[in-house]
């Protein structure tokens, strides 16, 4: 009889073949100890980390551990419930307020995973009658989301908005309201939604709703940090923000805003946000803390920047190919999933932690060895990372020695 | 139900490019078993499809097809109700 795991036999057959090789397994990483938000000890190494999306550099703000502590003290190490339920208290509410607050929305509510706010949000707001629009290149999450909705799913081309209007435009006359689902920053290339171009095809059609995923733009974009759609100008037009603090808010956990006058009715459909339990006080007020230090964050954003062009500057300088413009997200692109393995492993060994992304989860079916960049890093250690991807690329014949370069370059 | 056969005429030469396996294409063939198609190709296929036919092929019909005869039988589905709005 066949083995329950078989159906798993070719994808486990392609693990042994590119990882079984004795060498450290780039998905079993182990953090020994946190010097710092942008500093472990891994395998016994100093490593400077340039992969944890820690935009801001906040898991370790005194305002937010000072807060997480007193509330732990205060109110114990969990809810051990469901928000509708026994699993929300003042902290949740005081959070939700300041989250509507920081986007000067109606309506906020706060999930346990930004994971789970994709999940419940995009699985309930659309009805059978209705259309999701959804981006290519959406995170598993918005994949996740929609398969459980009873909506007519249809994919346009990534940040393509000819595309998406093309397939608006199919659909005029049929009844049901239309979602358009895109994200500020698409965490793997680190670019940006033409969000501008997106809206104006928005406004061309009727019953047209948009939402915007800001897990990677949130505090890292637009002056205030409120992601993509201030950056552009076009808050208005974004029916939903969704988002999560376990990026650049630097704990856990998951929102959707919006200024729909029944938007709160989702609170008792949301499957995943009513069955499951709700955030630990000490997340909870860890969060409400860093987004004040969010709003007030100018200078974090103004240095995550700058941090951004010196490593995209020394990279392509080296000659890497790599997969956007300057962003808080840089990714390598390697030619095949062999040599970026062993580029993500010769970087570890000299300390430095990236993250090895591998097809089917990367657009183009690339090989990514992807940096993320945070407020925290200093210009020593950024040119540590651009030194140690040069070493690396020499090694692995990617890049020509800097002496043949010169003289090529006559 | 058996496949309307001018469309499956029109998906082959699209299908083409993608045939890395060198199967045999009629509406028989298979995208998973005979031309070892991913979720990035089918992706890539898909988009091909609907800018030749002019149409958007829903995610959620996917996982009932499997087959070229199939998308065929579904395409023909989409074209009908296009046009019967």
């Amino acid at each position: 009889m066949a083995d329950l795991f078989d159906r798993f036999a070719p994808l486990m057959a392609q693990r042994d073949a590119l990882l079984g090789d004795g060498g450290i397994n780039p998905f079993q990483v182990k953090m020994d100890e946190l010097l710092s938000p942008t500093e472990a000890m891994i395998a016994g190494r100093r490593t400077i980390l340039a992969g944890t999306n820690n935009y801001l550099g906040l898991t370790f703000s005194p305002e937010a551990l000072k807060a997480a502590h007193e509330a732990l003290e205060a109110s114990g190490t969990g809810t051990t419930g469901s928000r509708v339920l026994n699993g929300t208290y003042s902290s949740h509410k005081d959070l939700e307020a300041a989250l509507a607050d920081f986007f000067q929305k109606d309506h906020a509510m706060v999930f346990s995973t930004g994971f789970l706010a994709n999940l419940g949000i995009l699985s309930t707001l659309m009805g059978p009658e209705d259309y999701i629009l959804m981006d290519a290149d959406s995170h598993a999450s918005i994949y996740d989301g929609v398969r459980g909705s009873q909506a007519q799913v249809i994919r346009f081309r990534h940040n393509d908005a000819a595309d998406l209007e093309k397939r608006l435009a199919r659909l005029e006359g049929k009844p049901g309201n239309k979602l358009i689902v895109i994200e500020g920053i698409y965490s793997m290339l680190g670019d940006k939604a033409p969000i501008a171009e997106i809206v104006a095809v928005k406004k061309k059609f009727t019953n047209v709703y948009l939402l915007s995923d800001e897990a990677h733009s949130l505090g890292v974009l637009g002056r205030y940090g409120r992601g993509l759609p201030e950056e552009a100008g076009v808050e208005d037009d974004v029916d939903f923000i969704v988002g999560t603090f376990s990026k650049s808010v630097g704990t856990v956990g998951g929102f959707c805003v919006s200024n729909h006058p029944h938007f709160d009715v989702l609170r008792l459909v949301c499957r995943a946000y009513v069955f499951t339990a709700s955030l630990p006080p000490s997340v909870v007020v860890s969060a409400t803390a860093n987004l004040k230090l969010i709003k007030q964050g100018g200078a974090l954003r103004a240095r995550l920047m700058r941090n951004a062009e010196q490593l995209h500057q020394g990279l392509t300088d080296l000659g890497l190919k790599l997969g956007s413009e300057v962003s808080s997200v840089i990714a390598v692109v390697a030619p095949d999933p062999q040599t970026a393995i062993a580029f993500w492993r010769g970087l570890i060994e000299a300390g430095v932690y990236v993250n090895l992304a591998l097809p089917p989860a990367t657009p183009f079916g690339y090989s990514l060895l992807r940096c993320s960049l945070c407020a925290a890093h200093t210009e020593a250690q950024i040119d540590q990372i651009i030194g140690t991807f040069a070493d690396v690329a020499l090694r692995l014949g990617l890049i020509a020695p800097p002496a043949a370069k010169r003289s090529a370059a006559g | 139900m058996s496949a309307p056969a001018e469309i499956v005429a029109r998906l082959i030469p699209i299908l083409g490019p993608f045939n890395k396996t060198n199967a045999p294409l009629s509406a028989a063939t298979r995208f998973t078993e005979d031309l070892n198609f991913d979720s990035l190709i089918v992706m890539e296929f898909v988009a091909a499809v609907e800018d030749a036919f002019d149409i958007s092929v829903p995610l959620n019909i996917l996982p009932d097809v499997a087959t070229v005869g199939e998308l065929a039988v579904a395409i023909e589905k989409i074209l009908t109700e296009s046009t019967s709005r």
